[in-house]
């Protein structure tokens, strides 16, 4: 009897671990097609797997926070083309999500503050110059949060390093800058260890990839 | 027992085999009207197993769920679907047609006759303050820059819009609802008042060139509802200079952003650029200006919100010039200008109902004095002195009934009390106008909209009614193409100026019937317009007095026999895309135009309406330089003028045009430069725009028009105060320093 109750036992907890690792295991599956996304459809269809993941998984955080990056990461792309006009909707349907992660995460997590700085970014877009000292002031404002939280957080030094990489020298940007900025993301990204397997952890590659463009 | 173990083994691979089988493959498209969509979410209802549908609405994935499951199609753009399966071990294909969620953005814009300026519109954006400012011969005025948009005339003699064949005083100029009595400072004839409103104080506009909403009324032509801004991002203080004025103000924002205040104080005199510049007008006062304003904003626990407004300016000039009659060899005119303006807004939600509540009060005193000089010598002076009281008070509720449809009712109030003084004659004039309306927004889908409204107006001094009903409809036609339609009905109360004997008068009234296609796309727009105006029942005047050596009479209303029309032909392009950092837009306006008011004989081609009108305005930001080159030109073809008289045919008088004839056409090109030193600078505290225009470039001598002797024998041109004007000055602005702020917060 007592075997039986033990194995009942084991077989629940085996199934529940079984579960978790479903959704380890999808997660880190959708979070390794980050980097290999590379299309407005890419990050698209990434953006619905979170979202599908998120509404089956309403108390975890992570999901929302991915499929708002997802969105992001579709809007970045999106000004890259030119196609700057629907980038509000693009920063909705982030800050949506952002909403949902910053209510189960708390407001004192430096990633969402950090999404929602590239997401006030990606309005800026739309019209930079009526914009600048709206969305690019509540841009600066989420970053600062950020960085107070966490300010060893290479993720936020690399953003900080691209707004200096693409901004003009004429408007106290520079490549050069830019890069050395980079390089000490860089530097972070190797001291750096996420929470876990599935936390942010994004971004390196795009430090290394700044770092080996010449600086002219 | 080893076979029992064998069993079991047996067992659990036939188990995982048939797991591993068990994948089922759920495939389908998804359609809206017939055609593939992309971007879908297709779920199978709490699992993670689901895919997005690829460009041509097809989608696959495999599951290993079974029996009764609900698979969901969502997008932001359409209304989410569920459907209900059954898993078995057989592949299965589900198709889906989708519904089209309604909603504002996608939704068909009503623009007939409008153009919307905020930010939210960008397609079509014009007017914001950044498009004021870079607007060469604009002088930063939101009134001259309306000039560049079609449907409105280039007259530059007077003050006011004159919009499609309308005159300056049948538009009407609106802060957070509330009219704005008197938005331009008083002037004297010939010369043309400014706004006496700062442009950045508005955060975005919509200008009416016709076919308005029922909210607005007592204007024949059209309406510019002016926006103002709303709490500011940050505290700042800013300094302006220039040869020709002063000024410096702040806002301050409170910690915890919910409340702001500010103040402005501002101070101009035109004598410098006198000494400088060739001026055609001999100003024997040169125009100076003192104005003041101040402002709050409150955001209350509740969530309403209370916006305040209130300004004080004074104007003074003198002007001399030949005069035209005998007996004295100039004319002179000196104005004296005391104006208040207070505004006081209030809106809140409450549930599905919004209110927007506005109440507004002017006072306006302008002090005219005309007098002659004969060998320097001055004659006695006559004193015109008018002083007036506008009280308006506005209320309106509205309820949305679905995401993009909606009904709003409410009243206006609008009380004036004006007093003249002139030689013996005392006039005190007083009108109550009391208005209701009613509008409702229906967005049938997004492709078809439509706006519904009916205003009715009670003026007290006419002890007349009037209702007007107004329509306007959008539909779109493919995905970047929209037309509209607007119909409406206008009164308006004949102009108390002209109110200076007793007449039994009536509300003049207009009808617009206006037709728009719109192309809009990413960074481009192209309008084109078609209007017809009915007028009818226009007053008539007769000259009563002259005022010695000038060549202004008095005049007054005597009947409402007036009629008229205005047709004609708009097209607006504008086009940010094609070249990078240029930003550039041409406007054509087509006018047709007769009518017979006023003192007119007979029916006639009006004195402020040109048949053609053409205007470019290009915009080139050069990053590298922080600078702004902006160009404008405009092309007006001659404005007929006449000059009228009144003859005794049989002891009747008679009005005739004793001396007729056309204006030569109207040109000047425009250019001005906005260098801007700081843009960019990280943690920069000082904002500076440092500005030089030049307007009127190539010096063109143009013509507003003549006026004439009283016996019509002497004519003299009247033209601008300068030919080239050439403006420069410097901004700068601070933003609150937040070191302190950031050293006490780390401590």
């Amino acid at each position: 009897m007592k075997k039986y109750l033990l194995s009942f036992a084991l077989a629940f907890m085996s199934l529940t671990a079984f579960a978790q690792a479903d959704y380890e295991k999808i997660m880190s599956e959708k979070i390794a097609k980050i980097e290999t996304c590379k299309t407005v459809e890419d990050f698209q269809t990434l953006a619905n797997d979170f979202q599908r993941i998120g509404s089956k998984e309403s108390g975890k955080w992570l999901p929302s926070y991915y499929a708002a990056f997802s969105y992001i990461q579709k809007g970045r792309v999106m000004m890259r083309e030119g196609k700057t006009q629907d980038l509000d909707e693009v920063a909705n349907q982030a800050d949506k999500h952002l909403a949902t992660a910053q209510n189960l995460a708390g407001a004192d997590n430096a990633e969402i503050h950090l999404l929602k700085k590239m997401a006030y970014s990606l309005r800026m877009m739309v019209n930079p110059q009526q914009r600048y000292m709206t969305d690019g002031m509540k841009a600066a404002e989420e970053l600062q949060i950020a960085e107070k939280l966490d300010p060893t957080n290479p993720r936020i030094a690399l953003i900080k390093a691209e707004d200096i990489y693409f901004t003009p020298e004429q408007y106290g940007g520079s490549k050069t800058k830019g890069i050395e900025m980079f390089k000490k993301a860089a530097d972070q990204y190797n001291s750096y260890k996420p929470k876990s397997s599935m936390d942010p952890n994004w971004g390196k590659g795009e430090a290394e990839y700044f770092i080996s463009q010449p600086a002219k | 027992m080893k076979t029992q173990k064998q069993k079991l083994l047996f067992l659990f691979a036939f188990l995982s085999f048939l797991l591993s089988v068990a994948q089922v493959k759920i495939t389908g498209k998804v359609t809206y009207r017939n055609k593939g969509v992309g971007e879908i979410n297709v779920t199978l209802k709490g699992t993670y197993d689901g895919a997005t549908t690829d460009a041509g609405g097809k989608f696959s994935f495999e599951t290993t769920e079974k029996g009764n499951q609900t698979l969901t199609f969502t997008h932001p753009k359409y209304n989410d679907i569920e459907k209900s399966i059954v898993i078995d071990n057989q592949d299965i294909s589900v198709d889906a047609e989708l519904k089209e969620q309604i909603n504002e953005i996608d939704a068909v814009v009503i623009s007939a006759g409008s153009i919307e300026a905020s930010d939210k519109k960008r397609a079509t954006a014009l007017l914001t303050p950044i498009d004021v400012y870079t607007t060469a011969g604009a002088d930063g005025q939101i009134s001259s820059a309306l000039t560049y948009l079609p449907g409105v005339q280039k007259v530059g003699e007077s003050e006011g819009l004159f919009i499609r064949g309308g005159t300056g005083t049948e538009s009407k100029i609106f802060m957070d609802g509330s009219l704005i009595n008197n938005y331009f400072s008083s002037s004297v004839p010939g010369i043309a008042g400014r706004d006496r409103f700062n442009t950045s104080l508005f955060k975005g506009n919509v200008f009416s060139s016709g076919g308005y909403s029922a909210l607005y009324g007592q204007a024949l032509s059209g309406a510019l509802m002016l926006e103002s801004v709303d709490l500011p991002d940050q505290s700042s203080y800013d300094f302006g200079i220039s040869p020709i004025f002063l000024s410096g103000g702040f806002q301050k924002l409170s910690e915890d952003k919910n409340h702001s205040y500010g103040a402005t104080l501002g101070y101009s005199l035109l004598s410098l650029m006198q000494k400088v510049l060739n001026f055609n007008t001999d100003f024997i006062n040169a125009p100076e200006g003192l104005n003041g304003d101040a402002n709050f904003r409150i955001k209350t626990k509740s969530g309403g919100f209370f916006k305040y407004y209130g300004m004080y300016d004074t104007n003074k000039m003198g002007v001399r010039a030949a005069s035209l009659e005998p007996g004295s060899d100039y004319a002179l005119v000196r104005i004296n200008g005391k104006n208040t303006y207070h505004n006081l807004s209030f809106k809140q939600k409450f549930g599905k109902y919004l209110l927007n509540t506005g109440a507004s009060y002017s006072y306006n005193r302008s002090d005219l004095n005309f007098s002659g000089e004969t060998n320097d010598i001055e004659s006695a002076k006559t004193q015109l002195l008018t002083t007036g009281n506008y009280i308006n008070f506005k209320a309106v509720l509205e309820r949305k009934i679905n995401k993009i449809s909606a009904v709003r009712g409410g009243f206006e109030l609008n009380n004036t009390d004006e007093k003249l003084n002139f030689e013996d004659v005392k006039k005190h004039y007083q009108d109550f106008i009391s208005s209701v309306f009613a509008e409702t927004d229906l967005g049938f889908s997004n492709q078809l909209s439509a706006k519904i409204g009916v205003r009715a107006e009670n003026s007290s001094f006419l002890n007349k009614s009037n209702i007007a009903p107004r329509l306007a409809l959008a539909y779109r036609l493919a995905q970047n193409w929209t037309t509209s339609f607007a119909y409406g009905l206008f009164y308006q109360n004949p102009e108390s100026k002209y109110i200076n004997g007793p007449a039994s008068l009536d509300f003049q009234k207009s009808q617009h019937y206006i037709l728009q296609l719109q192309r809009t796309s990413e960074g481009r727009s192209l309008r084109l317009e078609a209007f017809y105006k009915k007028y009818d029942q226009l007053i008539k005047v007769k000259n009563i007095a002259n005022i010695d050596s000038q060549n202004q009479p008095v005049q007054t209303a005597i009947n409402n026999d007036g009629y008229g029309y205005a047709k004609g032909l708009e097209l607006f392009w504008r086009d940010k895309k094609t070249f990078e950092n240029i930003d550039y837009w041409i406007s054509y306006s087509f006018l047709d135009s007769k009518r017979d008011f006023m003192n007119y004989p007979v029916s006639l081609k009006p004195n402020f309406a040109s048949e053609h009108t053409l205007s470019v305005v290009g915009k080139r930001f050069i990053p590298e330089w922080k600078l702004g080159v902006n160009l404008s030109y405009t092309y007006s073809k001659g404005r007929p003028y006449y000059d009228i008289a009144s003859k005794d045919v049989n002891g009747n008088v008679v009005n005739f045009t004793r001396n007729e004839g056309r204006l030569k056409d109207y040109n000047a090109l425009n250019l001005s430069f906005n260098y801007l030193p700081n843009l960019g600078k990280k943690d920069s505290k000082v904002f500076t725009v440092f500005v030089l225009s030049v307007s009127n470039v190539l010096g063109t001598k143009n013509v507003y028009g003549y006026n004439f002797s009283q016996d019509g024998s002497r004519s003299s041109a009247v033209v601008p105060p300068v030919n080239t004007f050439v403006f420069v000055g410097a901004f700068i602005s601070f933003g609150v320093d937040k070191t302190q702020d950031a050293i006490n917060n780390n401590l």
